[in-house]
């Protein structure tokens, strides 16, 4: 863990990345204030005095609601993940400042042996760079509790796999109508296409009997019981 | 069984609300979940009398009464929720008519049983629509009735005039309503309108023995005896317009044929067959039940998964069997009006089956489970939106069709989201029996019921006069309070009520 914390220290420009020790509790918490200092500034300059008394007993609460603040997902994690997410973070808002400069920077790709597979369904067709899509998938992860991620795919599938394992909250009363007609929507459009379907299977049915079909009554078989 | 006084017995229930009673754990020995009934006041009584007269002294044989037999199989192994009365629960072999309970099939003690479907497997109604008035019937009603009385053979030994050899019979098994779509009996859109769309495919006709084909192989297209009939009903009031306008229900007065009917003989040697088998089974596996009429065999066993094989054709056959009735139906409708029956807008409402088990999805305690579904005597009513519905009926629901007793009325229900979480997506069935075949003999005189009938302006074709007091209305609960119990309970939804100008039956 620590050579991880060391490149995203040496990475942010921390003054002494060398000689950070992540289980001094003291240096732990000089690190995070620094985070928030000069690199997260999640909060205004009088609003970090929680995270400044480093001696105090208070320190922890104060990092506890910040990671909150953040919508960590790491929140109920060991320090050293909680401390890793941070970094992370910090070097991750650290590159949307400076994207020019860094995206010049070339990674050697392996190339893509996948044939180019043309897809008639909307949905996979998406454009999941356009900002459109990120602010959508930023709006529900607010709503989810997911916390930021660079990929927005990626956080859709936290969102997914949420909605998947947890209950669907109740929705507000004042929220039901903006949330139920949509619903309401979406549901008749999926009758009507499946109504389409259904004449289809119906159509393909009578087209088939029209060569198996040979229905025949015989009365004389036919006895009235007692 | 546990002798106690009736006093002592009535601390064991306890009434959670107007139309609702829990029978609490400790009524019968063993019960590993809750069981619950349905009533209103008048239903009410029945029950509670029914108990009472079990507890005289000296009431010994017979069937025991409905509540203890719902308690009896909460007692059975990995059942889940709670063991289901339904309003027009009386009792059976084994589980009680009108009880639904449903097993976890991820639990290896689970169990199946036959008696918790009843021997006439996939016993059912359905009901066609036509675009007739009561007036344009009323002139030839005697003659209709009398068409469908020679095209549908009626009565216990009757014969089919379908034309079916063996070869026929085993592909009929296996696919249901397919084979009646393939040889041309039914539409297309007859298919999509029923129940599992016609066709269980888990049949294997290999697994049913060759007694029970034989019993079969004649007897397809007929409507058989006891309390099954297909009837010439009109729209005698609409609760829900939305709902009876999606089935085709229009107007007041519009004529409807309603076909009540199983799987005959074929069905009552499959489950004769299994119960044989499941005897065994319990003694190996060392099964425990509180009354010996509930064999049963674990679902993941050979006996078990043999039952649910041969059940599944069971109910295929009788899914062919309502539907080359429903052909001979349509054969005699055209035949009087000189019209086809396209033209007749004839077509297939629904088709319930209201003795089977199936396997089903339900959430039980916020978590998704696959279940054993049993309904005896018991209708499924899954509500708007589910998966398992046909699409012209997403919004409403499932229609439920409740057939009467003879010369009394019939509704259409819809499924609701209510029902989904109180009793697995059921409903009741019918009326329920109030007496006996035996006492119905002994009390009532069937001049007087067929005289009843007539001054009502119902035509009636029988096979055995003689027999129709055993049908009489009287010897049934009243299917309106039965019907209006479910409404109010919230687990079905009244739309339509039909009553009867013209009756056949065995």
């Amino acid at each position: 863990m620590n050579t991880n914390f060391k490149l995203k220290l040496t990475a942010l420009g921390h003054p002494n990345p060398e000689t950070f020790n992540c289980e001094d509790e003291k240096e732990y918490r000089s690190v995070v204030l620094w985070l928030e200092d000069q690199k997260i500034r999640h909060y205004k300059i009088e609003e970090r005095e929680g995270l400044r008394s480093i001696d105090s007993e208070n320190w922890k609460e104060a990092y506890d609601i910040y990671q909150k603040d953040l919508v960590s997902p790491v929140v109920d994690g060991t320090l050293n993940e909680q401390l890793n997410w941070l970094l992370s973070y910090a070097v991750r808002l650290e590159f949307a400042d400076n994207v020019s400069k860094y995206k010049d920077v070339q990674v050697e790709q392996p190339k893509q042996a996948a044939p180019n597979v043309v897809s008639s369904n909307p949905l996979d067709n998406l454009n999941f760079e356009s900002p459109a899509f990120k602010a959508g998938v930023d709006r529900v992860c607010t709503l989810a509790g997911v916390g930021p991620h660079p990929d927005p795919k990626f956080r859709l599938a936290a969102v997914a796999k949420i909605l998947k394992t947890s209950p669907h909250p109740e929705p507000q009363k004042s929220d039901t109508i903006v949330i139920n007609q949509p619903v309401d929507v979406l549901n008749l459009l999926f009758i009507q296409d499946l109504r389409e379907l259904q004449t289809k299977i119906n159509e393909a049915l009578v087209a088939v009997q029209t060569i198996t079909a040979d229905p025949r009554t015989d009365t004389k078989l036919g006895k009235v019981g007692r | 069984m546990v002798v106690r006084q009736y006093n002592e017995e009535l601390k064991y229930l306890e009434k959670i609300n107007a139309h609702c009673w829990k029978i609490k754990k400790g009524f019968q020995p063993n019960m590993k979940v809750e069981g619950v009934f349905y009533v209103n006041n008048t239903l009410e009584k029945l029950m509670l009398d029914e108990l009472r007269n079990s507890c005289r002294p000296g009431m010994t044989g017979g069937f025991l009464p409905g509540v203890k037999q719902i308690a009896n199989v909460a007692a059975l192994p990995g059942i889940v929720g709670r063991s289901v009365g339904l309003p027009d629960v009386h009792s059976g072999y084994g589980f009680a008519i009108g009880n639904m309970a449903a097993f976890d099939m991820s639990n290896p003690d689970s169990i199946v049983s036959p008696g918790g479907v009843g021997f006439d497997i996939n016993c059912g109604v359905r009901l066609l629509r036509t675009n007739l008035h009561e007036k344009d019937v009323i002139p030839i009603k005697e003659q209709l009735a009398q068409s469908l009385f020679d095209h549908i053979p009626v009565g216990v030994g009757s014969k089919g005039i379908i034309p079916m050899n063996a070869r026929d019979m085993e592909e009929a098994l296996e696919m249901g309503m397919d084979w009646s779509l393939r040889e041309g009996y039914v539409w297309a859109e007859d298919k999509e309108h029923c129940e599992e769309y016609g066709r269980m495919l888990n049949a294997d006709p290999s697994k049913v023995s060759l007694r029970a084909k034989k019993r079969g192989l004649p007897q397809l297209g007929t409507l058989g005896a006891g309390n099954h009939y297909a009837e010439i009903q009109v729209v005698d009031e609409i609760y829900d317009k939305f709902a009876a306008g999606k089935m085709g229900l229009e107007r007041l007065g519009q004529v409807c044929v309603m076909i009540h009917s199983g799987s005959r003989g074929f069905g009552h040697q499959v489950a004769t067959d299994a119960l044989v088998q499941m005897e065994k089974a319990m003694k190996r596996d060392q099964i425990d039940v509180n009354d010996r009429q509930l064999a049963c065999a674990r679902i993941n066993s050979k006996e078990g998964q043999d039952y649910l094989k041969a059940m599944a054709a069971a109910a295929n056959f009788a899914w062919v069997n309502r539907s080359s009735m429903t052909f001979l139906t349509r054969q005699a409708f055209a035949k009087q009006f000189k019209m086809a029956p396209d033209d007749l807008d004839m077509h297939v409402i629904y088709d319930v089956s209201h003795n089977i088990a199936k396997v089903e999805e339900h959430v039980i305690d916020g978590k998704l489970m696959t279940l054993l579904v049993h309904r005896k005597g018991s209708t499924r009513a899954f509500p708007p939106h589910h998966p398992l519905i046909p699409v012209d009926y997403q919004l409403t629901g499932q229609p439920v069709l409740i057939g009467g007793s003879m010369g009394t009325c019939s509704y259409v229900l819809t499924g609701t989201h209510q029902g989904m979480t109180e009793t697995f997506g059921s409903t009741c069935h019918g009326a329920g029996r109030a007496l006996s075949r035996a006492k119905s003999r002994r009390n009532i005189d069937y001049k007087d019921v067929l005289n009843k009938l007539e001054s009502m302006g119902i035509s009636i074709r029988v096979a055995s006069p003689k027999l129709v007091m055993e049908e009489a209305p009287e010897s049934y609960k009243n299917v309106t309070d039965v019907v209006n119990t479910c409404h109010a309970a919230g687990i079905s939804k009244k739309t339509v009520k039909l009553r009867p100008i013209a009756v056949i039956k065995g």
